[in-house]
């Protein structure tokens, strides 16, 4: 029989999750004094030294292609996580079709992510205001301005000042020049006045802090071998705990926040999934920054007889307005980058050129036939060959075998390019998480049932991320080839496939129709704060990183700052 | 870097690569354990899907489709059959069916059943010349009769395995090439060289493999 245990220590602040939500918090908490207990429910790891940069498919199984336990590939950095985390299920309310990735691992998702790093501009914090649709954040862009700075300062991203509505520029780090592929999109986005700028990825192109400049092998999602992109362990955790005030616990699965008669937040029970016995530790104040659905799952599970609801519930939205980003693809072929000299592509690890979204006028004079807009990115050129990427050659070729097709393969090669949409979903009452009734996981934590629906605003958005890829293709002389058709609502991606959940514990201005204050600070818990993506408002089509890092940073600075005042 | 050490700089680099994935793969993952059956497995690989008929038919169907030629070897040379007989096992244990192994076992059912209606003869036994007629017919899924249109399908299937088994191994690497995988010391971008080929083609057109490109206005 598992025992309960608590330990005698009391901590300043207790972090749960060690992803770019804690790292940020630990961070700027570690630097400012405090004492601080970080808990990751994964196991610890160090890209710097994990790292399978420069590896080839060839010696890995199946040539590294992903399996049910790797989505993303052999290589991935993504040790123990995916849709599927073995002991940890989730459920789908019928109707429902929702995929939950989970990175059990010190740094979570941090460490392979795409590092695409986009401020939200002002019309993104005010969408409500704007066209009606929606929720209001209770804070403007300019009250999170300085944070994207210290933000990007820190962590380091690359990219170019272009003065576009609505896409807020930042400290740029100088862009990588584009591949030739990227020159050549952009002009036929010229053609079809889709704006087409160097992209913005976090990922040093200059030595910073410390960190070395990257050496382009292309493969960020493998972690970093020599720490120059973004990852929460190598930039956040490991010089926070140079400071001496940061202790990590691995394996410390958090189930919930215990809260005093007082009605504070006392310490955080977790299961430490190496004994599966239950520990309590203490602090006088609590972060969560668990991932949005995992903070909910917390927040939904911390029941007391002061909070039978949930802790932090009062208004009943815990859980609530989940989102997700709208993905929709289509795939070309540019016989114009046929049968050129051979040249290393390879470049940063993503996109060195993408498209910002260009409609915000249409919009506001009621031009367009949805809410809210998309970013498109896109990949080609001659990549590191994998597993599966020699496929519908016939579609190009015709057909044919022999040394005929051999030759024309090399021709190919390189010729491909891929569009992949992202775009903004609105907050609907039908998408939201709450406790399965009977299920739970192997440490005896009730598990997450999921509800999630698109609108007809998501539906018809995809449609138009179709209609603008094919234009670009066929204006740069190509072919495209798509699945995408009014039956299966244009490609659209399942809820929770790009990977972008946001939601669940929103910040607001008023505690009957928020969870948070404007400070990420419960309205009905003042020593419990939330640092991951659970209080976003809405989910513009920036990736939620850079904002989670600087929303993070800013509630960080209030703790320190209450703290110093004696107001915690 | 002595002479002596025996190692040149680029496999010192595959060296420095291949340390810090055996770290990741042993902190608790379970890879490490898998990354070994594989090595181990690369000397006699075990057959898992492939009958001893069977093999011999891949094994000439994979060579027929990626022959030797001045450039680089054939697709056994490359070990595409292990690679697609792996696959197929692989993509039933994921995908919950066979249904990939069935369309490939299929296809080199009536692969036999076809010669032996006409020639009297395995596909495997056939002459070059035979085996390359009968192709022929499925090769080219837009002339495929009505009647050969699901064997055209097949043969697409297994000419996608065969390519994916030959580029992504260390030979089709070479062979492509592909150049990358490697620490750039500085990164330039587009090559001024192929970008001008690049304004060439925008500005008179080009025919290729895959469609004509007007000129760009």
């Amino acid at each position: 029989m598992a025992q309960v245990k608590a330990t005698p220590k009391t901590y300043d602040v207790i972090v749960v999750g060690s992803g770019a939500g804690g790292g940020v918090a630990a961070h700027v908490l570690t630097l400012a004094g405090a004492k601080v207990c970080m808990l990751e429910a994964g196991g610890w790891y160090d890209g710097a030294k994990q790292s399978s940069m420069f590896q080839w498919p060839y010696n890995a199984p199946h040539r590294g292609a992903g399996t049910k336990e790797k989505p993303f590939g052999y290589f991935d950095a993504t040790l123990l996580g995916g849709w599927r985390v073995p002991g940890e299920p989730y459920t789908n309310a019928a109707g429902t079709n929702w995929m939950w990735w989970r990175a059990r691992m010190l740094g979570g998702r941090t460490n392979h992510y795409g590092r695409i790093s986009l401020r939200m501009g002002p019309y993104d914090f005010k969408p409500y205001s704007r066209d009606g649709r929606g929720f209001d954040w209770p804070i403007t862009y300019d009250d999170l301005a300085p944070y994207y700075d210290k933000a990007e300062e820190l962590i380091g991203v690359f990219g170019s000042h272009e003065g576009l509505e609505n896409t807020p520029d930042g400290r740029f780090l100088p862009a990588p020049a584009p591949r030739c592929y990227e020159r050549l999109v952009k002009l036929a986005c010229d053609k079809v006045n889709v704006p087409c700028i160097p992209s913005r990825l976090a990922i040093l192109t200059r030595s910073i802090h410390g960190r070395p400049a990257c050496h382009y092998c292309a493969q960020c999602g493998r972690a970093c071998g020599i720490n120059a992109n973004f990852n929460s362990p190598g930039v956040h955790i490991f010089p926070a705990m140079k400071t001496g005030n940061l202790e990590v616990l691995t394996g410390a699965m958090a189930r919930a926040v215990v809260v005093g008669p007082n009605g504070l937040a006392r310490g955080v029970s977790y299961i430490d999934k190496k004994t599966r016995g239950e520990v309590t530790v203490n602090a006088k104040i609590v972060v969560l920054a668990a991932s949005c659905c995992e903070t909910a799952r917390i927040l939904l599970n911390s029941k007391s007889s002061l909070f039978p609801n949930g802790l932090a519930n009062s208004s009943g939205l815990v859980g609530r307005y989940l989102m997700d980003t709208v993905g929709s693809d289509v795939d070309g072929y540019l016989p114009i980058l046929e049968d050129l000299p051979p040249r290393n592509e390879d470049g940063v690890g993503g996109m060195h050129m993408y498209m910002p979204w260009w409609h915000y006028k249409d919009q506001k004079a009621g031009r367009m036939p949805f809410a809210r807009g998309y970013h498109i990115e896109f990949g080609g050129g001659r990549g590191l060959p994998g597993a599966d990427d020699f496929g519908g050659s016939e579609r190009i070729l015709g057909g044919g075998y022999g040394v005929a097709l051999k030759r024309n393969i090399r021709k190919v090669y390189g010729a491909g390019i891929g569009f992949s949409g992202r775009g903004e979903m609105i907050p609907n009452a039908d998408s939201y998480c709450d406790l399965d009734p009977n299920k739970v996981d192997q440490w005896g934590i009730p598990v997450l049932r999921f509800h999630f629906k698109w609108s007809q605003d998501e539906i018809l958005q995809a449609k138009h991320m179709q209609d603008t890829f094919k234009e670009i293709i066929t204006a740069a002389g190509g072919k495209y080839f798509t699945d995408a058709t009014a039956e299966n609502n244009w490609g659209i991606s399942r809820g929770g496939a790009i990977i972008h959940e946001v939601g669940a514990a929103r910040m607001g201005a008023d505690p009957k129709t928020s969870v948070l204050n404007s400070n990420c600070q419960a309205w009905d818990c003042k020593n419990l704060f939330v640092t991951d993506a659970a209080p976003f408002v809405s989910n513009a089509d920036k990736n939620p990183t850079l904002t989670i890092t600087a929303l993070g940073w800013r509630t960080s600075e209030y703790i320190a700052e209450q703290v110093k005042k004696r107001n915690l | 870097m002595t002479e002596k050490s025996g190692v040149s700089r680029r496999d010192l680099f595959q060296i420095m690569g291949a340390v810090p994935a055996m770290a990741a793969a042993t902190a608790g993952s379970g890879l490490a354990q898998k990354r070994e059956n594989h090595e181990t497995r690369q000397g006699a690989y075990q057959r898992k899907v492939f009958d001893d008929h069977d093999w011999q038919t891949v094994r000439v169907l994979c060579d027929l489709i990626v022959p030797a030629d001045e450039r680089s070897g054939s697709a056994t040379q490359a070990g595409v059959p292990e690679f697609i007989d792996d696959w197929l096992d692989f993509r039933r244990e994921q995908d919950g069916n066979d249904d990939l192994a069935a369309q490939i076992l299929g296809g080199l059912a009536w692969l036999d059943r076809e010669s032996l209606r006409l020639l009297n003869n395995n596909f495997a036994a056939l002459d070059a010349e035979l085996q390359q007629q009968l192709l022929d017919r499925i090769a080219f899924p837009e002339t495929a009769t009505a009647d050969d249109r699901r064997w055209a399908a097949f043969f697409s299937k297994f000419r996608d395995l065969t390519l994916n088994g030959f580029y992504s191994s260390k030979m089709g690497i070479a062979d492509l090439p592909y150049l990358g995988n490697t620490a750039v010391a500085e990164w330039k971008g587009c090559d001024p060289a192929v970008w001008a080929k690049l304004e060439e083609r925008m500005k008179n057109g080009y025919k290729g493999l895959g469609g004509e490109v007007k000129p760009w206005t």
